[in-house]
Order: C-alpha cells, then sequence, then structure tokens
C-alpha cells in the first residue's frame, strides 16, 4: 500500500508546534518515508502569532504539499480553526477536549468540523499537566496520541524525542512520560478516520545516504561539500540558518566564517576573498540584495568569482519577512547599475538546493562572476528526505590557470580569449600579477574607457556566461510529463515547481495532454531549450509567487510566443488546486466545461 | 456554521440519533431560512442502529451504517456538532453549555438525547468485564472479541439483544440468554404469553435460563488462561463460561444536563402530547421523554424506531407551527410470526 498522508500542527507560538513537526518529521524519515514538510512561524515572540507545522509523508516521491490534509492537530482553536476546512473527507481532527475559560459559540475547533471529517477531542492539557506536572508538554501528548492512532512505531518517535531534547535531560524524560499518556489514550480511542501508513519503501541505493534536511542546510552541505573557505554574512530571514550552520561547521574544517556588521560589507569581503583566490560566499534575503547589488557590480567587472545565496521573502521593504515570495527574480538579474550580467540559478526542491549550493562555486570560478543561488523562504524551510550521494558531486578547481608566459609577455587577466573566458592568476601567483579596479579596464586591468574597449569588454562579460549553459552535470531545465506535443505545458522555476510538477501529473491523470519544465538556470536564460518545449505547447502556462510575473517577463524577453501568466502572492505555497483548474480551463475542461459534459 | 439571516431562528436539537436527526430534517423543511444545529456525543453522523447485528455478517466499516453521506448535512445546511457534550441548559436565558465551556443561544430547543444502556446496581462493578452493544464503537469492539463460533451470554435480554442474538445465531455463534423481567422489554408481557415467547427464543436455538437474572448472579469473572474469556457464576453454585457477556436491561434515559434547566423529568422528560416540556420553548423526542397518556392517565415512554421517528417529525412540525398530538399506535403486543420469529409492530428488524 502506498503512503501519502498530510499532517498539518497548528498552535500558537510557544505551544511547541515547530518542535513537535520537528519530533515527527524527524521520526518518520527514520522510518524510512519521503518526507516533504513546510513550516510557518510568526515573527512575533512566545504567546503570539500562528505556527504551523505541515508535512507531506509518502512512500513514492512527492513534489508539494498537499491541498488537504488527511490529519490535522490543534494546539490552539483560535489560530487552528481557519485550518479545520483544509482536512480531507474522512480525515482526522485532533483537538483539546476542555477550555479553561467560557467560549462564545463557534470558538471551539468542534465548531469548525465539517460533517465529513472526524473529530478527536482529546484532554491535552489534562494528560499533559497529569504526566509531567506541567502543561509545557502537550505538543508531545499529541505526538502520542497521533503516534498510537495511527499505529505508528513508538520506538521511533522516542529515538527522534530523544535526538531532539539530548542535551535536555529533564525535557527528554517529561516528554517521555507525556509520549506515553498521549500513547495510552490512543489506545482506548476508536479509530473512525481512514488515514493509515503502508510500509516504508526504500529506493536508496548503497553507499549513498539519506536525510532529512531543509533547503537551507542543503545549500550549506552543497557549499561545503564543494569546499567553501570563507563566508562573511550578515543575519536575515529567512537566509540566517545558511550562515548559522555554516558557523558550526565551517571550523570544523578550518574553514572561516565572519558576521560582518551589515549586507554591503558581506559582499564586498566575499568578493575579496573571491580575488584572492578562496571559495567564498555570503547569503541574504531580499532587502540584503539590494545592499549589495553596488558591490555585485564590481565582481562583475573585475571578473571575481563569488557565490550569493538568497531566499525571498514578501516584499518590498521589510515586507512579510517570515512569508514566502519569488519578487527577486528581476533584482537578481538585473539588479544593479551597468550592464552588470550574473548567473543565477534557482533550485526546485531540497536536492536541488545541494547540487546548487555545490555547483555555484564551479560556476562562479569557471565563468569568473558572481553567482546568485536564488531560494525563497517556502525551499529555505521546507524539510524533505535527500539521498546523497557517497561522493560530493563538484568539482574542487574549476580555475582555468594562465599557461606559461612567454618571455617578455605580460600577463592579461582580461585576456580577450575565443570563448572570452580569460586565464585568472591568483594574486601572489608567480607571473601573474595584475591589477584590477571597478573602472573599465584593457585586458592588462589597467584603466580605459575608449568606446571600443568598453563593447568588447562588455561583450566579454555578456557571452562568456554563455558557456555556463553548457555548464557539466548540471541540470539547467528538465521537461517532465508527456512528450511531443501537449495541450498545456507548465514552465515553472523555484518552489512554485513542485506545485507545477503535482498539478501536471493531476492533470494527465484526467486525461489531459501535460507538461513541465522547470528551468533552473535563469541568467543566461536557456533559451533553446525553453522556446523548443514551448513550440510543443498549444498553452504555456507560468505559475509563480510574485505579483508582476517576474520570471514570466523574463521569458518573453527571451521567446516571443505569449504565455499564460498564474500570479499569487499569500505568502504561502501556491495551491495546486489553483494550478490544476488554470489547467484545465486552458485544455477547456474548466468548471463550467466539466459541468456541461 | 450554517450562514444564515441574523433575525433567523436557530434550532438546536440535542442528539443525532432518529429522533434528533429526523427533527432536523423536518424543521429544515418547514423552516428554510432557520439555522439548524445538532449537539450530539456521537463522533458519527447519524446510522442505523438496528443494522448494527450486520457486523457479525461482514459489515465493519461505518461508512455502511450512514443513513445519509455527509453531503446531505451540508446541502441542507444542518450544522452537525458531533463529541459535543451538552453539559447544561438554561432555559431563562435559552443557552446551553457544552463540557468545554463553549455556549450556544438557542430560539428552540429539541432535547432528542436518548437513553443509554441500563444496568441494574447489583451488576455495576462487573460493568468492565462486559460489552455494551449500544454504539457502532459497541458493535465493532464486541465482534472483536466474539471468536468466530464463540459464545455469547446475555443477560436480561431486550428486544435490542434478542435482534443481535438472533443474528448471532444465524452467524454460527452459541447464544445463552440469562432471562428475566428485561428480556422483552419494552414490551410488557403477561405471565400467560411468556412461556410461548420463550419456547419462540429455544426455538431459534437460543439457550435460555430462565430465573436467574440479576439475583441470581453471584458475580462475573475473568475466565482462566486457554478457557474462556468470561465466567458468570451463579448463586446457586452454577456457572458458564462464555467469550463475552452482554447486558441488555433496556434504556435509561438520558436527562442529566437537563436536571438544572427548570422543565419537569420524572425518569425522563415530562412532555405534553404536542411533546412540548413545561418550558415553552423546549420539546423532547425519542427514547429521552415521558408523553403524557390521556387514555392511560400518566406520562409513558414509547419506544421503537418507528415511534421515535415519528416523534423527531412531530416534534418538528410542533416547534414550526403545527399543534398536533402524539397518536401512538395503537397495537404494541409481540407475534409470533409464521417463520417463528419475535415481530415487535413499532420495532425496526435488520
Ligand atoms: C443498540 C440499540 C439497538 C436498537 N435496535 C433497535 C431496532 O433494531 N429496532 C428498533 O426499532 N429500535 C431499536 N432500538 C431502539 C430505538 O433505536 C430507540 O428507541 C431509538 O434509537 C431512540 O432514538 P433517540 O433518537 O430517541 O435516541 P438515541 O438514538 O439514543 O440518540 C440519542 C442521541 O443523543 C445524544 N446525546 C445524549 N446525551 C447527550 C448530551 N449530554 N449531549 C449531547 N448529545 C447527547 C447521543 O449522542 C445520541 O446522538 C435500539 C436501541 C439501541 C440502543
Amino acid at each position: 500500500m502506498a503512503t501519502d498522508i498530510q499532517i498539518s500542527i497548528v498552535g500558537s507560538a510557544g505551544d511547541g508546534t515547530i518542535a513537535a513537526g520537528e519530533i515527527l518529521r524527524s521520526a518518520l524519515a527514520g522510518m524510512g518515508y519521503k518526507v516533504i514538510s513546510f513550516d510557518v512561524y510568526p515573527p512575533e515572540i512566545r504567546g503570539f502569532g500562528k505556527c504551523i507545522a505541515r508535512m507531506r509523508i509518502t512512500t513514492e516521491q512527492a513534489y508539494s504539499l498537499k491541498n488537504k490534509s488527511d490529519v490535522l492537530i490543534s494546539l490552539d482553536d483560535s489560530h487552528a480553526i481557519p485550518h479545520a476546512g483544509e482536512v480531507r473527507e474522512c480525515g482526522a481532527v485532533i483537538y483539546e477536549r476542555g477550555s479553561i475559560v467560557q467560549l462564545p459559540e463557534g470558538g471551539h475547533i468542534s465548531a469548525h468540523i465539517g460533517p465529513g471529517q472526524l473529530p478527536y477531542p482529546v484532554p491535552i492539557r489534562e494528560l499533559s499537566e497529569k504526566s509531567t506536572g506541567a502543561n509545557r508538554s502537550r505538543n508531545i501528548v499529541v505526538l502520542g496520541f497521533l503516534a498510537g492512532l495511527l499505529s505508528l512505531p513508538a520506538e521511533a518517535f522516542r529515538k527522534a524525542i530523544g535526538r531532539k531534547f539530548k542535551s535536555k535531560a529533564a525535557a527528554a524524560e517529561a516528554s517521555e512520560a507525556a509520549f506515553k499518556a498521549g500513547l495510552d489514550l490512543a489506545a482506548q480511542t476508536f479509530k473512525l478516520d481512514d488515514v493509515m501508513f503502508g510500509p516504508p519503501v526504500s529506493t536508496v541505493v548503497a553507499g549513498a545516504t539519506v536525510e532529512m534536511i531543509n533547503g537551507n542546510a542543503a545549500v550549506v552541505r552543497g557549499a561545503l561539500d564543494a569546499g567553501i573557505d570563507t563566508f562573511f554574512g550578515y543575519p536575515i530571514t529567512p537566509a540566517t540558518s545558511i550562515m548559522e550552520r555554516l558557523a558550526s561547521e565551517m571550523p570544523k574544517r578550518g574553514a572561516r566564517l565572519l558576521q560582518t556588521e551589515d549586507e554591503i560589507s558581506a559582499i564586498s569581503a566575499t568578493i575579496g576573498a573571491g580575488f584572492a583566490g578562496a571559495r567564498a560566499a555570503t547569503s541574504t534575503s531580499g532587502p540584503g540584495l539590494a545592499l549589495m547589488a553596488e558591490m555585485l557590480g564590481l565582481g562583475v567587472i573585475a571578473e571575481v568569482p563569488s557565490v550569493v545565496f538568497v531566499s525571498q521573502r514578501g516584499g518590498p521593504s521589510t515586507g512579510m519577512p517570515t512569508k514566502t515570495e519569488q519578487s527577486d527574480l528581476h533584482m537578481a538579474v538585473y539588479g544593479g547599475h551597468g550592464d552588470a550580467p550574473r548567473i543565477v540559478i534557482a533550485p526546485t526542491n531540497v536536492d536541488g538546493c545541494y547540487r546548487c549550493g555545490g555547483k555555484a562555486f564551479e560556476m562562479a570560478e569557471a565563468y569568473q562572476t558572481p553567482v546568485i543561488v536564488l531560494l525563497d523562504l517556502y525551499l529555505s524551510n521546507r524539510y524533505e528526505t535527500v539521498v546523497f550521494p557517497s561522493r560530493p558531486p563538484f568539482e574542487a578547481d574549476c580555475n582555468r590557470k594562465p599557461g606559461k608566459l612567454q618571455a617578455g609577455e605580460q600577463y592579461k587577466r582580461f585576456a580577450l580569449t575565443g570563448d572570452l573566458i580569460s586565464p585568472r592568476a591568483i594574486p601572489g601567483e608567480k607571473g601573474g600579477m595584475h591589477v584590477i579596479t571597478g573602472l573599465e579596464h584593457n585586458e592588462l586591468g589597467r584603466p580605459n574607457d575608449q568606446a571600443q574597449m568598453h563593447e568588447a569588454m562588455s561583450r566579454k562579460r555578456h557571452e562568456k556566461l554563455k558557456a555556463a549553459l553548457r555548464h557539466p552535470d548540471f541540470t539547467h531545465y528538465k521537461r517532465f510529463g508527456d512528450e511531443g506535443q501537449v495541450d498545456v505545458g507548465l514552465i515553472s522555476w523555484g518552489s512554485t515547481f513542485g506545485e507545477c510538477l503535482e498539478a501536471m501529473y493531476k492533470a494527465r491523470g484526467e486525461g489531459i495532454r501535460c507538461a513541465a519544465m522547470k528551468v533552473v538556470m535563469l541568467s543566461p536564460f536557456p533559451t533553446h531549450g525553453v522556446a523548443a518545449f514551448m513550440n510543443d505547447c498549444k498553452q504555456v502556462l507560468v505559475p509563480e509567487l510574485n505579483y508582476q510575473g517576474q520570471f514570466a517577463n523574463l521569458l518573453q524577453a527571451h521567446v516571443a510566443k505569449p504565455v499564460t501568466r498564474l500570479n499569487r502572492v499569500p505568502g504561502e505555497p501556491m495551491k495546486v488546486e489553483d494550478i490544476l483548474e488554470e489547467i484545465r480551463r486552458l485544455a477547456g475542461r474548466g468548471k463550467t466545461a466539466q459541468k456541461a459534459a | 456554521m450554517a450562514e444564515t439571516a441574523k433575525s433567523a431562528r436557530h434550532h438546536v436539537v440535542v442528539g443525532s440519533g432518529v429522533a434528533g436527526f429526523q427533527a432536523a430534517e423536518t424543521l429544515r423543511e418547514r423552516d428554510p431560512d432557520s439555522r439548524i444545529t445538532i449537539l450530539t456525543l456521537s463522533r458519527l453522523l447519524f446510522y442505523k442502529r438496528y443494522d448494527l447485528p450486520k457486523v457479525f455478517r461482514g459489515s465493519r466499516d461505518w461508512r455502511e451504517f450512514l443513513v445519509h453521506p455527509a453531503e446531505f448535512y451540508r446541502d441542507r445546511r444542518i450544522g452537525m456538532r458531533r463529541a459535543s457534550h451538552v453539559a447544561n441548559v438554561d432555559s431563562r436565558r435559552k443557552v446551553i453549555t457544552l463540557d468545554h465551556k463553549e455556549e450556544i443561544r438557542f430560539d428552540t430547543l429539541l432535547v432528542a438525547s436518548g437513553g443509554r444502556a441500563y444496568l441494574p446496581e447489583e451488576l455495576a462493578e462487573f460493568r468492565p468485564l462486559m460489552h455494551n452493544f449500544g454504539s457502532y464503537e459497541d458493535a465493532i469492539t464486541m465482534a472483536k472479541a466474539l471468536p468466530e463460533r464463540g459464545h455469547a451470554i446475555m443477560l436480561g435480554g431486550d428486544m435490542i439483544g434478542l435482534d443481535l442474538a438472533r443474528t448471532l445465531i444465524d452467524t454460527q455463534h452459541r447464544v445463552t440468554l440469562v432471562a428475566g423481567p428485561h428480556t422483552f422489554w419494552p414490551h410488557e408481557v403477561g405471565e400467560s404469553e411468556r412461556p410461548a415467547l420463550v419456547a419462540t427464543l429455544e426455538k431459534m436455538g437460543i439457550e435460555v435460563i430462565e430465573g436467574a437474572d440479576t439475583g441470581g448472579i453471584a458475580s462475573i469473572e475473568q475466565g482462566a488462561r486457554g478457557f474462556s474469556a468470561r465466567r458468570v457464576l451463579f448463586k446457586d453454585g452454577t456457572e458458564i463460561a462464555g467469550d463475552v457477556v452482554m447486558p441488555f436491561f433496556g434504556l435509561m434515559p438520558s436527562v442529566e444536563f437537563m436536571l438544572g434547566s427548570g422543565v419537569d423529568i420524572e425518569r425522563g422528560l415530562l412532555v405534553s402530547p404536542g411533546l412540548r416540556t413545561t418550558d415553552e420553548s423546549i420539546y423532547a423526542a425519542g427514547d429521552v421523554c415521558q408523553i403524557w397518556s390521556d387514555a392511560e392517565r400518566r406520562y409513558r415512554f414509547y419506544y421503537g424506531w418507528k415511534n421515535v421517528r415519528a416523534m423527531g417529525d412531530l416534534a418538528a412540525r410542533n416547534i414550526t407551527g403545527s399543534s398536533d398530538p402524539w397518536v401512538p399506535a395503537q397495537d404494541e403486543k409481540l407475534h409470533i410470526s409464521g417463520d417463528g420469529r419475535i415481530q415487535s409492530p413499532f420495532w425496526e428488524y435488520e
């Protein structure tokens, strides 16, 4: 029996919602299931704001969260009530049976459980208090209840709880008691929902390892596996955990990390380190990237390798720091002054974060330019089970080294070679002495603002990047679904591609000829491959999480065939159902058409 | 919650058995703009209780017992508040309080909270060793405890139990009935009619032990390992062993939450022939109420699916403007049908 179950835990900050989610997904991944999970948390402090831990557990590969959950656990009704309708028919709603305060009609979640859903009132607070003497372990009580209800092995949970509280003996002990209390209650509870776990299926090849990891952690792992030497950063949600993780990992490998005073300084130092020959990176979010724009120009003109990890959030300005959005694409691709082309790659899933996280260093070195890896909050915080290869799939050195100089020959740092990529000497390298500034220059690097030179160098900076479109062992774009001519083709990027894939497979299930293409390399744009795909599509749909259709704009700048845009800015991942509805409409199978049929 | 105009009346029904459900359906037909909320302890939508013996014929999924699917409630805007325990009714403020402290205002209230299995006091201490058969959950739990060709011991044996006994015999189980005054509940059976009815039970294959009943039972015990799961020991020193022991002593009306409401209660809620309680906005129907009988000059219960459904319908009609009286069925006698079955005129059969 294939497993495809989505569980949502909704509570208030301070309820332990996210911690419960962490334990649950760690237990389930430990059992061998594939897990995709995405937590939503508020910027506020304890006692305020909604937290959601949502995860999809599967045996087959899944690409996104589902619209409907199979189980909803409420740790705080005021926040969970709006989500009651997201539980599917015959799914379970687990909630606090009692209340300590008088409630008006509708103030309890039981008022919002639909006739097709199955209620599980649980004395959560009482069990926590009885088993631990405090109500803090309510989140663990519900995990015990859930484990019992769904007949999941308690041992896997106990291990996950142990991992979570490994340095907090008292919390571990209380959690064990609370878990047991929930488990015991489930044993006396009649199961009515039809949520069933089948056995996990292992598809892991020998030598590989499987890990539950989120997008930011995967980027870090990619960077480490690619041999990052230095990192300079300034914290900002949702990119902070990249720096935090690197801060604990890099020193173990003799690498160095510095928290700078701001983003301008972070990118400056990164470019400096890149110039010195280090594999260097920084990370930020939209507002930080805006501050980095000026220095990125330096990286471009000076042709210095550097990597910038950007995790997008709702903007502009401070905007919605804890909500996801894909609205920094224009800035990543075009942002800055002058003609400043750069490489922009955007992974579409957590595995892709690992690969892009490492490949970015190869590309930065190989094409001597800043590389922006564009994530978004959804991808940064989304957990997936990822299979890591036994050996890192990254090249340790992609630098084009200068050959031996002839007698009397002077090293040209910006030599206009056939492919316009110049041999790059690292400062201190014998015979590689050269000048670098932010000024336009000649091949030697000396300031030169002659029209011809600016034309030649501008061309060099743009055209050399074309080689990146053939960068080895990298998926620049990829087509999925039906081969040949299709009625509807989806093109998408970043985290939204998961929802597109899911919608595309559903549409195919409804008999619509459909395909989807993910575009990972956004700059330079893989026009050829994308245009070929669009030629196969009667209709092209571009779903993305921004208002302007930033990717659609980029696409239309390269391919003239008109596309249909699907833009949403809910601060949450796009709904598969919305995409599917649009596919149906484009295929002439909209709701009205269906009803008439 | 159903969305209706603010001015619309809120009809609240306590209970999602046949009385409550039927009332809600009739209320919706007759008062289309109203808000209707059913409050019930049950975690399931209204289902056919009389079909529960089917769990022994292979039906185990609760969906097979539902009278209507979820859409029915959505389409008719009938709010179903399941797993909701009414703790208190304040008739003056017209407010119901659920045990999780939520307050619900009503314009009219229909109490259709039915009854729960009655267990004589002398057997109360053995409750953990007995299986009830009052709900879907009970039925499944009991079915899991009774092995194939297993032996069920029924104490008392009311009409609910006799229905189950028939199915158990049909499905190759052994049934012993410790008979007594409740054996044909809710029917009152005279001394002269009883032997023929008991003989009919025996002909069906039920082993009947007469004269022991509650007073004759000394204790109920867990069976020894490797033997039957339960033993019933009688005061005369005899004993029988079986896999499950089930009490069937009729029902006790569920009225606790109405105790402070101010309406008149005897054993059940006392209602007029129009099913109204002593409070003009509160009605009652089904197993929970005792209806005034002009003919008998007393308040009395009327049981059975057909009766109770008619009560639900009548109460709803009267809540929405009619003033019809309850007309009881004339025939309340048990019959023995041509094929040797005991039949009640107001009982619905699987
Ligand atoms: C197991 C069983 C089998 C039966 N089999 C048959 C049969 O085969 N044929 C036949 O004709 N009759 C049968 N009957 C009898 C007949 O079904 C009853 O007369 C009838 O079901 C009573 O219906 P009701 O709506 O009055 O109450 P019930 O069906 O008992 O429903 C009572 C409702 O009230 C709710 N409730 C109670 N207290 C509260 C509270 N405090 N807060 C919220 N909700 C509350 C309960 O959850 C339930 O939904 C059977 C009865 C039982 C118990």
